[in-house]
């Protein structure tokens, strides 16, 4: 499952499965591109995620009437 | 930037407890929205990564460079709706075994150039712009990339200036609306939403809308007949981009595929699907629960909180995550079930759910032959019915509410007069005894047994009743009995 929480701290927390790279440079982001990744690294997940959503893509949420 | 040296330092999204049961109320604050931001920001930078490791053409270093250089710029490219569809479409086109130039590749030095282009010379676009007791949104008018023809919608041709104005015109009466009867809400649109994307009208509806949920931010829609259709339209469809941004993070639904009936639709809709119209309409209710002095505005209230409550209870195998999203979306939407509505409207707004509801199971469940012949044979014996489980078939292609029962409803509710079939009039000023001596004398049409169901103060499955009835017709059985016999 991918969501998982913490109860450390004052408050319970959800942690993605998805990791932040918004932070990156693009040649950071890029840098290991062609390398292999470990089956296991949490990037390597968020890849095979990424790659199930492009597989099974949703439809668009199309047709919305507004009646009134 | 945060300090990462390598994507592999990356840390996990992260919501507080907190901040995902306010979500699921449909009530974000700012730094929750800016982490969904970030979110999808990051789900176009992998997307890019993955271009760029499969591709392997120099137009990924035309943008890096061009990030180097300009990095405010790029990150803006990078971060707009429309990007996250073309990186879609183009990583599923390599993947499909496309040419670097078949799928698009060089859109991104097309990107490098662009962010390089000196500010001065550098193409605003259209704007639409509202700013209203001190709060202020800006949308893009996406009315020339071809990119826009991948929401789902056909769209509009650029359109016109007195197109443009009378667009801007109608976006400031609806920001004015939103600020003044919603302003929370309206804050979160200011938040999320970037650009609008106009579509052609649909002629079977008033007005039609989507969201892609490549597109987090983005609305298409046609134009809106007026501004209480364009807040109702935005509010809806933003709350699409949210629950996208969300479901990218965590799984709310354990089997998301689970076919079953929604509320807004008349074809069977996934679970994913039936999640996506309750959160919709939580805003939807929120905005028609402002309009006390309309009819019209009671009507949809009492409709929609009683179809987004309906629907979040029906929604099975949540993860935990998910359990937390849905049950703080129903302990928004349960207190509005109590709160008055006029006698009238009430009992036209819950006749409209059942209606169609109704409906629906007549359309998508099917009674198997065997099962068929089982209730003539039980019928004619004078047994009690047989158990019958009846089938849901998926339909062949998506369908939109079409009613002419509801048509009437809205009708009334305006003033207007009333024209339709003799039940269906009878139907709509509460002359039930009437309605249901006129659907009783056309049981060949499907709507008349939800019409009968309506009236007759019965419960039965309409799918089974029907399907008896298809079975006895040669022998001119009472359609009320067969009713009263499964009730």
């Amino acid at each position: 499952m991918d969501g998982r929480t913490s109860t450390i701290g004052a408050t319970p927390e959800w942690r993605s499965a998805m990791i932040d790279v918004s932070g990156l440079s693009l040649t950071e982001l890029a840098a290991d591109a062609e390398a292999d990744l470990p089956d296991e690294s949490p990037l390597a997940h968020c890849l095979r995620r990424l790659a199930g959503d492009l597989a099974h893509p949703g439809e668009p949420i199309a047709g919305f009437n507004s009646a009134l | 930037m945060t300090g990462f040296t390598s994507v592999s330092a990356a840390l996990p999204h992260r919501l507080s407890d907190a901040a995902l049961t306010a979500l699921g109320a449909g009530r974000p604050d700012r730094a929750t929205l800016e982490e969904l931001g970030r979110a999808r920001l990051s789900r176009h930078l992998l997307l890019l990564r993955e271009i760029a490791a499969t591709a392997r053409t120099d137009d990924f270093a035309a943008l890096a460079a061009a990030e180097r250089a300009a990095p405010r710029q790029v990150r803006a490219l990078l971060a707009r709706p429309l990007f996250g569809v073309w990186a879609v479409g183009c990583l599923t086109a390599l993947r499909a075994g496309a040419a670097p130039d078949q799928a698009g590749v060089a859109h991104l030095s097309d990107l490098a150039a662009r962010a390089l282009t000196p500010h001065p010379r550098r193409d605003p676009g259209r704007r639409l712009t509202g700013d209203h007791d001190g709060l202020r949104i800006t949308l893009r008018l996406e009315d020339t990339d071809p990119l826009r023809e991948r929401l789902g919608l056909k769209p509009a041709p650029p359109l016109t200036p007195a197109e443009l104005a009378r667009w801007q015109e109608s976006f400031d009466a609806a920001w004015r609306l939103l600020v003044e009867r919603m302003r929370p809400d309206a804050e979160v649109l200011a938040a999320v939403l970037d650009s609008v994307i106009p579509v052609r009208a649909d002629p079977a509806a008033r007005g039609i809308s989507a969201t892609s949920v490549d597109a987090f931010g983005a609305v298409a829609m046609s134009e809106p007949a007026d501004p209480a259709a364009f807040a109702v339209g935005l509010l809806h469809e933003a709350q699409h981009s949210i629950l996208n941004a969300v479901q990218y993070l965590f799984d709310l639904l354990e089997a998301p595929d689970t076919l079953g009936y929604s509320p807004w639709r008349d074809d069977p809709r996934p679970a994913s699907g039936i999640l996506h119209g309750a959160y919709a309409y939580l805003t939807v209710a929120r905005f028609r629960r402002t309009g006390r002095d309309d009819p019209l505005a009671r009507f949809e209230f009492a409709r929609w909180r009683a179809a987004v409550a309906a629907a979040a209870d029906g929604l099975r195998g949540l993860t935990p995550a998910g359990e937390r999203f849905v049950g703080a979306l129903r302990a928004e939407v349960r207190p509005w079930l109590d709160e008055p509505v006029p006698a009238d409207v009430r009992r036209l707004a819950e006749g409209a759910n059942r209606d169609h509801h109704l409906r629906w199971r007549l359309r998508h469940l099917h009674v198997e032959p065997a099962d068929k012949a089982a209730l003539a044979r039980a019928w004619r014996r004078g047994e009690r019915p047989p158990t019958v489980t009846p089938i849901l078939r998926r339909a062949p292609r998506r369908a939109l509410e079409a009613s002419p029962r509801l048509d009437l409803a809205h009708r009334l509710l305006r003033g207007l007069p009333l024209e339709g079939s003799a039940g269906d009039v009878a139907y709509v000023r509460g002359d039930e005894a009437t309605a249901l001596s006129a659907y009783r004398r056309n049981p060949g049409e499907v709507t008349a047994w939800a019409g009968m169901l309506l009236t007759s103060g019965l419960s039965a499955a309409p799918e089974i009743a029907a399907a008896a009835y298809q079975v006895l017709r040669g022998e001119d059985p009472d359609p009320l009995a067969i009713i009263r016999w499964l009730s």
